[in-house]
């Protein structure tokens, strides 16, 4: 910095000792807004996405189970429903999770991605459970009762996980409420299990995702 | 050499606004994390070459580490904040602090 700006700096960005300490402070500040801002997740898309995943799908799949509807859903289109709508609620999370850490490395980035191979590997084990089950010859009534069970449960246990790893209560919340929505559907026999996963289960992420988004308005605020 | 009239107490490595808003992008992220060349331009905006010349004298300082390494046959350049170079930055923010508040009482005082 040989007398004078050197050329390349910005518009704004010249002479340092120009700046005030306030107008440093700022400075500082602005610029944590705007990386912190491009490096948060943001809970309630992801929230929200399985919430609509869940209320519609597990809405489908009650309205196929039951012929409450006079035109009735047919079970391989309420199938189809709850398949796209669960792909595209976890192409949104990892999509969002690879946004936000696009060429960040590091022990934060390792705990998020083996956080994401636990839910893999939870449903896989849901999976192997539950066909072995079948195959075992498990009572046809009871096989729709296991699948929402043991879905809820896995999915209960691993928000338990995330609010321990990030400290978040609202995540935590959402487990605790998830193993009860779990123990319910189970509880409540079939069809009714899916109304459970879908009012309850949907409901509850939809609300944890509206929740997410009022802290995120009134931290903009404060900000 | 320089001409940087920099504030007293204030650390100068830091305190020059190129410098202090890749300070700031990088104590954002969690201790440890490293950020690629080209996510920590997009994060302060500034050119590569600015951007080049500030990280050069952040690492003489020892405050950063770059690390080049291989993805494929693609190299890529990692940045990272050291443990120097975050407590620099804790301390910098502190005298920023206390100027700040020794200036608002001065102007207190004027005023009486």
């Amino acid at each position: 910095m040989e007398n004078g700006p050197p050329p390349e700096l910005p518009v704004g960005l010249t002479d340092p000792s120009h700046l005030s300490p306030a107008e440093t402070l700022a400075l500082i500040e602005a610029q944590r807004r705007v990386v912190a801002r491009s490096l948060y997740v943001d809970p309630a898309l992801i929230l929200g996405a399985w919430g609509l995943a869940w209320l519609v799908g597990g809405g489908a799949g009650y309205l196929a189970a039951d012929g409450w509807l006079a035109a009735g859903v047919p079970i391989w289109l309420a199938g189809v429903i709850s398949g796209v709508l669960f792909a595209a609620a976890t192409l949104v999370s990892f999509g969002e999770q690879a946004r936000r850490g696009r060429g960040v490395a590091g022990p934060s980035r390792r705990v998020a991605a083996v956080y994401g191979w636990s839910w893999l590997l939870a449903f896989a084990g849901v999976f192997a459970l539950n066909l072995a089950l079948e195959q075992r010859g498990l009572p046809t009534h009871l096989v729709p009762l296991l699948w929402t069970g043991t879905s809820l449960l896995a999915v209960g246990l691993l928000y338990l996980a995330g609010g321990m790893l990030w400290g978040s209560r609202l995540q935590y919340g959402l487990g605790l409420w998830v193993l009860a929505t779990g123990a319910g559907s189970v509880a409540a026999g079939f069809p009714g299990n899916f109304a459970v996963l879908s009012l309850a289960g949907g409901g509850g992420f939809l609300v944890a995702a509206a929740v997410a988004r009022a802290r995120d308005w009134h931290s903009e605020r404060a900000a | 050499m320089t001409v940087e009239r920099v504030l007293p107490g204030l650390d100068s490595v830091i305190h020059a606004q190129a410098r202090l808003r890749v300070m700031v992008a990088l104590s954002v992220l969690p201790p440890g994390d490293q950020v690629t060349f080209p996510r920590l331009q997009d994060l302060v905006g500034m050119t590569p070459g600015n951007l080049s010349t500030h990280l050069h004298k952040l690492e003489d300082a020892s405050y950063i580490t770059i690390t080049k390494a291989y993805q494929g046959r693609t190299p890529v350049t990692y940045v990272t904040l050291t443990r120097a170079g975050r407590q620099a930055f804790e301390d910098y923010t502190a005298a920023l602090g206390e100027l700040l508040s020794a200036a608002n009482h001065e102007s207190v005082e004027e005023k009486l």
